[in-house]
């Protein structure tokens, strides 16, 4: 039904460019989310969809038909906004009836429309009440009703849980993941949170400073973050400061062979693919402290180079704090200038701690 | 004094009582004894209360011609004034508020100036204007003098009041398909009104008692209500037509009063004057 | 632009009217004192401030003035303050009352309030007769002399004083004083080391406000003032109603200005600055 397509979206606020050379094609049907941290420029990319911001230069297409220019009341789109900018002096149905009326459809499609989109949102039957007799929640699913009864080609949603509680904040995910799936409406929604994006997106667009860093599926930003950043921001990530010389990753506590040019690297680890084997006093690194989460233990460690890393243990090891360990690599990522050198097992491919251990000198 | 610092809800609060005791002596005392002699046939000194009660001076100041006459030049100046001052001043508090302009700062700060000299100077200053323009004496005159009067507190106010409307609720009306016109009408003009509102009637009760300029400007042929009750101190013999006008006077404070309380209550009334 | 434009067309009228009514007679007065149609042509003459200074009249008119305008200032924030300071850190039913209180005199206008104050506090007022009730003698009534001006003055004041103290309170967060309170301050150190230099700022427009305001206020001196001398803004009158003499009320007019400058300038230097700080 509605394609989404950006080329080449750049917008300049006074002297800084919030978004620069900014492209995305989204299929029907599709929900797409833009990650970022605050500042990245993801609502200034969503404000221009909606037709909030005049982009700077490039073009928005929606089905084809180019609205860059058009103003938000002539745009398909339908925007949820964080604060949910409900209308205070109108009740619920006149809330969600507003866009109707202005369409000057009769009373009674009006009132079927309304009722429909209420139940919808699971609201069936609170029309007549004010907008501040509502729980935040609730006033949240107003106005995605409000979006969704204008059956907009393309749904906007702006950090639309932000202020939202974390237990409220899950269900309603799950809510507009699903009334998503049924309408089969193609949605672009912003946030800077990791797990909202993990688990809502088809697929996650992460932004920084304007740009766009990777464009994919949640499980391959997961384990395949094409920059370092990405790699940061999405789960927990250790990195490794070093160099590579010779075909060999050398950190003073151990080294791995890789097989990318000389030079400085980052090695990223994630912590459930370190694996931790006692040593002797004084060799490897140090373990600071182990957190005990019931399905695992974390357990921080120190480098001798001061370098800090999040290991994840099976909860039947205990290690001793201020004890040492050999650290056993499993998959890792090699970047250069945030960008990604390789994605790779140590030598051998397999799992196997001990099968690594030549790579791994402390 | 700062007792009050001390918040302990549980022993009764002195500081409180007394301030509301002294308060309400010194404040409610005259006007209780304005309303006392409005229904007062006779009072004759030293007698704490009145020998006798009556409305025969309600029927007396109601019969003058020069009160009815005075009430409808205020109640046409002022509602001139008012209705000119909103279809002026609101569109200009909108800009203000919303849009962006070269040199808009400034204008909005020149607002001020009409607070910041000496209000009778300046209507003399106004007045030798007026005196070259032969608008001294005339209706007009006394409106334009006025109208300036009430220009701070018609822009900062209303302007308060549509910086106050979440933009975000505005783009949400432009999303689901109204233009900016309806944005405006629809919107950004009911969420701001209970406050412009409050502007527009405390506007009109202002204007309604404002006496320098109209005196200034408008003596002898536009002899407002005000100006009519100074007339009545310097030269009526009977203490009576004054407490009666004085209570005539009164309500249109009083259901200024009513409506007003709840923005003036508000910080939002100080910072129009800048505190 | 074309915004920027429809901006500027919206915001013409009243800016036209302060350029017109506020700005351009306030030079127009200054001007026309200072510079006179000659025989050949524009003359320069300080004739008109020179008779001012001069005239043991209107010097004494000055004088009370300066001496109304200060004593009020004083008394309101003597009044005000306490008041601003209870309704500020004060949370139960008193103080909703009190503020109450103390706002209704903004909506008891001047001229009404200037009869109420002849009726209580002139000869034979309600003063005297509940004193001469308890058997004690008469007072020498305010009325028709300086005080009774500072009395109504103060009266009527009281509430824009109290409103923008408060406000000016507003700023002192709760948990300031607390901590002061928790190292060991007692009440009157906690007000002099950490609400008066917060508030030092907002003490200052509201004196400024009031001196503004009460510097040539006209209806409360008029009506319960002496008749000699007279405070500026009777005296205006006047000299421009009664005298017909528009020069001379045009010069106590700019000197009256001359006076205010300071104030006006600090009131209007301190709000643009408070609208700096909302906007940005």
């Amino acid at each position: 039904m509605a394609r989404l397509t950006i080329d080449n979206l750049r917008k300049a606020f006074a002297g800084t460019v919030a978004v620069d050379d900014f492209s995305l094609d989204v299929a029907d049907g599709e929900l797409v989310c833009l990650l970022g941290p605050s500042g990245s420029g993801k609502s200034t990319v969503l404000r221009m969809i909606g037709g909030f911001e005049q982009p700077s230069s490039g073009a928005i297409r929606i089905d084809g038909q180019d609205v860059t220019r058009l103003s938000p009341e002539r745009r398909p789109t339908g925007m949820v906004f964080q604060s949910h900018a409900l209308w205070s002096h109108m009740n619920v149905f006149n809330n969600i009836a507003f866009g109707l009326k202005l369409r000057r459809l009769s009373r009674a499609e009006i009132r079927d429309k309304v009722e429909h989109a209420l139940e919808l949102v699971g609201l069936a039957g609170y029309g007549t009440r004010q907008t501040f007799q509502l729980s935040g929640g609730q006033q949240q699913r107003v106005a995605l009703a409000r979006s969704l009864v204008l059956e907009p080609k393309i749904l906007l949603l702006d950090e639309p849980f932000a202020s939202l509680d974390q237990h409220l904040r899950e269900r309603l995910r799950e809510e507009v993941r699903d009334i998503q799936q049924r309408l089969g409406i193609t949605t672009l929604f912003v946030t800077h949170g990791q797990d909202e994006a993990l688990a809502m997106a088809d697929r996650i667009v992460v932004l920084r400073n304007g740009q766009c860093e990777q464009a994919d599926a949640p499980d391959v930003v997961y384990r395949n973050p094409q920059t370092q950043f990405v790699a940061g921001f999405i789960g927990q990530m250790n990195f490794i400061s070093a160099s590579v010389e010779g075909g060999r990753f050398l950190h003073p506590d151990f080294m791995l062979p890789v097989n990318v040019p000389d030079g400085p690297a980052v090695l990223a680890v994630r912590p459930e693919a370190l694996d931790l084997a006692s040593a002797q006093a004084d060799q490897g690194a140090i373990v600071l402290r182990s957190t005990d989460f019931g399905s695992h233990i974390m357990v921080d460690l120190q480098l001798r180079d001061g370098t800090r890393l999040k290991a994840m243990t099976a909860p039947d090891q205990r290690w001793q704090k201020r004890a040492s360990v050999h650290l056993n690599v499993g998959q890792f990522a090699l970047y250069r200038d945030n960008h990604l050198l390789t994605i790779g097992q140590p030598v051998g491919g397999s799992e196997q701690a001990p099968e690594v251990e030549p790579a791994l000198s402390v | 004094m700062i007792a009050g610092f001390s918040t302990t809800s549980g022993r009764f609060d002195w500081t409180g009582f007394i301030f509301a005791i002294l308060l309400a002596i010194v404040i409610a005392v005259p006007l209780l004894v304005v309303f006392t002699w409005a229904f007062t046939e006779v009072w004759r000194y030293p007698s704490v209360i009145p020998q006798k009660f009556g409305l025969r001076f309600w029927d007396q100041t109601l019969s003058r011609a020069d009160v009815w006459e005075a009430l409808s030049i205020s109640l046409r100046l002022s509602a001139t004034v008012t209705f000119l001052s909103a279809l002026i001043c609101l569109p200009a508090a909108y800009a203000f508020a919303r849009m962006k302009f070269p040199g808009r700062d400034l204008f909005f700060l020149s607002f001020l100036a009409s607070h910041a000299f000496p209000k009778f100077g300046l209507l003399v200053a106004i007045a030798s204007i007026f005196l070259q323009l032969n608008l001294i004496a005339t209706f007009w005159g006394v409106v334009l003098i006025q109208l300036v009067g009430t220009l701070m507190l018609m822009i900062w106010i209303p302007v308060a009041a549509f910086q106050a409307v979440d933009r975000r609720m505005e783009e949400a009306a432009r999303d689901v398909g109204a233009g900016p016109l309806r944005v405006f009408w629809s919107i950004t003009l009911p969420q701001a009104f209970p406050t412009i509102f409050a502007a527009v009637l405390l506007t009109f009760v202002s204007t309604f008692y404002e006496t320098e300029g109209a005196w200034l400007i408008g003596a002898p042929q536009i002899r407002t209500m005000p100006v009519l009750m100074i007339n009545f101190i310097n030269n009526q013999v009977v203490i009576q037509y004054g407490a009666v006008l004085s209570v005539i006077l009164w309500v249109p404070s009083f259901i200024a009063l009513m409506f007003a309380r709840r923005v003036i209550g508000t910080g939002a009334f100080a910072k129009g004057f800048g505190a | 632009m074309g915004r920027g434009l429809k901006g500027l067309l919206l915001i013409a009228i009243p800016v036209f009217l302060v350029g017109w009514l506020i700005i351009y007679p306030i030079f127009a007065a200054i001007l026309s004192t200072l510079f006179f149609d000659g025989p050949e042509g524009l003359r320069f003459s300080t004739a008109s401030y020179q008779f001012f200074i001069s005239d043991p009249y209107s010097r004494a008119n000055l004088a009370l003035t300066l001496w109304t305008t200060g004593m009020c200032a004083v008394l309101l924030l003597i009044v005000g303050l306490p008041i601003a300071l209870y309704l500020r850190f004060s949370t139960n039913r008193f103080a909703d009352l009190v503020q109450s209180l103390a706002i209704f005199p903004m909506f008891v206008p001047s001229i009404i309030l200037s009869y109420a104050l002849i009726r209580t506090i002139g000869p034979n007022g309600t003063v005297d007769i509940l004193l001469n009730a308890v058997g004690l003698p008469k007072i020498k009534s305010p009325y028709l002399t300086p005080w009774g001006p500072v009395i109504g003055l103060v009266w009527d004041h009281l509430p824009l004083t109290v409103l923008m103290l408060t406000a000016g309170l507003g700023s002192i967060s709760n948990s300031a004083i607390e901590a002061a309170r928790d190292v060991g301050a007692g009440p009157l150190r906690v007000f002099w080391h950490i609400i008066l230099p917060r508030m030092g700022n907002s003490i200052l427009v509201t004196v400024s406000f009031t001196i503004l305001g009460i510097f040539s206020a006209f209806t409360l001196p008029y009506v319960l003032g002496p008749a000699s001398p007279e405070m500026m803004g009777p005296f205006m009158l006047r000299t421009f109603n009664a005298l017909y003499d528009p020069l001379n009320a045009k010069t106590q007019a700019v000197i009256s200005f001359a006076f205010c400058l300071f104030f006006g300038i600090f009131y209007v230097w301190s709000i643009a600055r408070n609208q700096k700080g909302q906007s940005r």
